[in-house]
């Protein structure tokens, strides 16, 4: 089975530049006229990833991956990591600091949404060494690709 | 096959690629020297016709149709078109087309007025049912509409579904002159004199309802040197006299305001609103609106053309000078409210504003005929772009390496374009 992956580096707290891996990989899907609805999905959750890696995190990797039947975004950082996990998929909570707040971020509606809108969502973490976040998309074999 | 929005004569194209460059969609590509098009990506913005130092590529609707003898010839004028004339009043404009043939010239400020009304209606309606994914895009510029429909059309639904002032306008006319001059509705030609490029072709930007209410478009400054010289004359006799006994209509400080971007939403009530402008900013805004941005934000301006609809290609005056006699406009006469509220209210009640065509069934109506692109051509293009590493020079005639990588793999460049290739 054919796949293409394709990584992007994440640098953390450079706002200048967040959001481009997420740009680049809804261009690539479009190109491969995968189905809009899942593109917009896939879209959501790999911003909310990034701006959590590019302001909570540390430097990381954004990789996608591109299946015949799924699509896997996997979002890694060298960041401090989360202690509670649990916690922190809740909807509202945030650590965000006040700064953050200001720009507009903060809601703690992000692994919320990244988990309402993924098939399927792993979210790992070891405090002090970093955090990773792998989500799966089913591509339905309805949908023209 | 040259898009219908533009005239292309190729014997004046020298291939220097400046128009490959400025197309936000990629449609040109140089091939033997000339120019060639991808027609069905064409948005109609019109960047090409105002890059091309040799007049090759211009938009189709340059030419100016005589105002036609035993037909009643009647025009909407764009408000874009008042600041072309600094120190000319928005009245005298329209008389001057007048002496120029027309036989009523009709100002669009009181409709521009009433759709910002229904702007409000319909958002704050939906704010309480909050039935209406946010934010809301306008509908207004053709461009922005066809650029979604093409390359982002998970954003369909969020295009409000409400008619252009242009169109609400033309119904009524045609109406309304039929039955007083007792004419057939097929002897009143309406004409609308714009700064958009977009409005040349009546089938596309049909696509919200214009269709059937414009008979033609004349661009701004194929008309701008005839009518300056009637206002000329105007100034002489002091005809300053409002004209359109029919119409009571009269030009008000909202129409030209409307022309620069932010126009549009300066006269809404509602506050969570953004005006932007410029067909990259758009996109980039259209790209992160895709990623679930911005949906605190109720209503979206966008404007294809840069400052807006002063900035428009078929425009005869710099967009900032144009800018600047709106601005003293403004200073001299304000933005009053004119409109009582429950009228409109009525109105939109009755669906008047509403767009028959829903904005999502828009979707696939123009579609890139490129083929999509499979794993293995992804890889390709990876492996071609690691071995052409260019600088996206643009000899090959494509805009830049990556989309000369993927037109090699779709077989419509060959790889020997590329002067690193040829070895
Ligand atoms: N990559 C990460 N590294 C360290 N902590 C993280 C990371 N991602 C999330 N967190 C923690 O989880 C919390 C919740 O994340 P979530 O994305 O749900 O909300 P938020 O980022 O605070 O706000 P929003 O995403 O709504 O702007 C964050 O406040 C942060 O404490
Ligand atoms: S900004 Fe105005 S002139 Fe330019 S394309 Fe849009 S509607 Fe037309
Ligand atoms: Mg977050």
């Amino acid at each position: 089975m054919s796949s293409l992956k394709k990584s992007f580096n994440v640098r953390c707290r450079d706002f200048i530049h967040a959001g481009e891996a997420s740009i680049s990989v809804q261009q690539l899907l479009k190109q491969m006229h995968i189905d809009p609805v899942l593109i917009r999905r896939i879209a959501i959750c790999g911003y909310e990833g990034e701006m959590n890696v590019v302001m909570h995190g540390g430097d990381g990797i954004y990789c996608v991956e591109i299946n015949t039947d799924r699509i896997v975004l996997d979002i890694s950082d060298k960041g401090p990591g989360i202690a509670d996990i649990a916690k922190a998929m809740e909807k509202g909570f945030s650590t965000a600091s006040d700064e953050y707040r200001e720009m507009g971020f903060g809601a703690g509606m992000g692994l919320p949404n990244m988990k309402k809108n993924a098939d399927e969502m792993i979210v790992e973490s070891e405090p002090g060494c970093g955090t990773r976040v792998r989500m799966s998309f089913i591509i339905k074999q309805s949908t023209p690709t | 096959m040259v898009p219908e929005y533009i005239s292309f004569v190729e014997k004046f194209c020298t291939g220097c690629s400046q128009c490959v460059r400025v197309c936000p969609t990629k449609t040109i590509r140089i091939r033997n020297n000339k120019a060639v098009f991808f027609d069905e990506l064409c948005i109609g913005c019109g960047e090409c016709t105002r890059v091309c130092p040799e007049g090759a590529v211009s938009s189709s609707i340059s030419v100016i149709e005589p105002c036609m003898k035993d037909k009643l010839n009647v025009v909407i004028v764009s408000p874009v078109l008042y600041a072309q004339f600094p120190g000319v009043m928005p009245s005298d404009v329209l008389i001057g087309l007048n002496e120029m043939g027309f036989d009523h010239a009709i100002d669009l400020s009181y409709y521009l007025e009433m759709f910002q009304y229904a702007v409000d209606e319909f958002v704050l309606e939906n704010r309480k049912s909050n039935n209406a994914p946010w934010p809301l895009i306008s509908p207004i510029c053709p461009v922005v509409i066809r650029l979604i429909v093409l390359n982002y059309p998970n954003l369909l639904d969020h295009i409000l579904p409400l008619r252009r002032p242009v169109s609400l306008l033309g119904d009524e006319i045609r109406e309304k002159l039929s039955h007083e001059h007792g004419v057939d509705k097929k002897d009143i030609i309406i004409y609308h004199i714009t700064p958009c490029h977009a409005k040349v072709v009546p089938d596309r930007s049909g696509l919200m309802d214009e269709l059937g209410f414009i008979d033609r478009a004349l661009g701004i400054n194929r008309i701008y040197p005839g009518l300056k010289q009637k206002l000329e004359q105007v100034k002489e006799l002091e005809l300053s006299l409002f004209p359109n006994e029919h119409f009571s209509f009269v030009p008000s400080t909202r129409g030209p305001l409307w022309g620069m971007s932010g126009g549009e939403i300066a006269g809404m009530r509602i506050d969570n609103v953004i005006a932007v402008s410029g067909v990259k900013e758009t996109m980039a805004y259209l790209e992160k609106i895709e990623m679930g941005l911005f949906s605190d934000m109720e209503y979206i301006e966008f404007r294809a053309c840069t400052e807006g609809c002063l900035g428009g290609p078929l425009t005869a005056v710099d967009r900032y000078m144009a800018k600047s006699t709106v601005q003293k406009f403004i200073k001299m006469f304000g933005i009053g409210r004119r409109l009582p509220r429950h009228k409109i209210r009525q109105l939109y009640d009755k669906g008047w504003f509403f767009s028959r065509i829903k904005p999502s069934e828009l979707a696939g109506v123009y579609k890139s005929k490129r083929k999509p692109l499979t794993f293995d051509d992804m890889k390709k293009i990876e492996k071609l772009m690691s071995l052409i590493h260019g600088s996206d020079c643009g000899a090959c005639g494509a805009p830049d390496c990556k989309t000369f990588a993927e037109d090699v793999v779709t077989e419509a460049a060959d790889l020997k374009a590329c002067f690193k290739m040829k070895e």
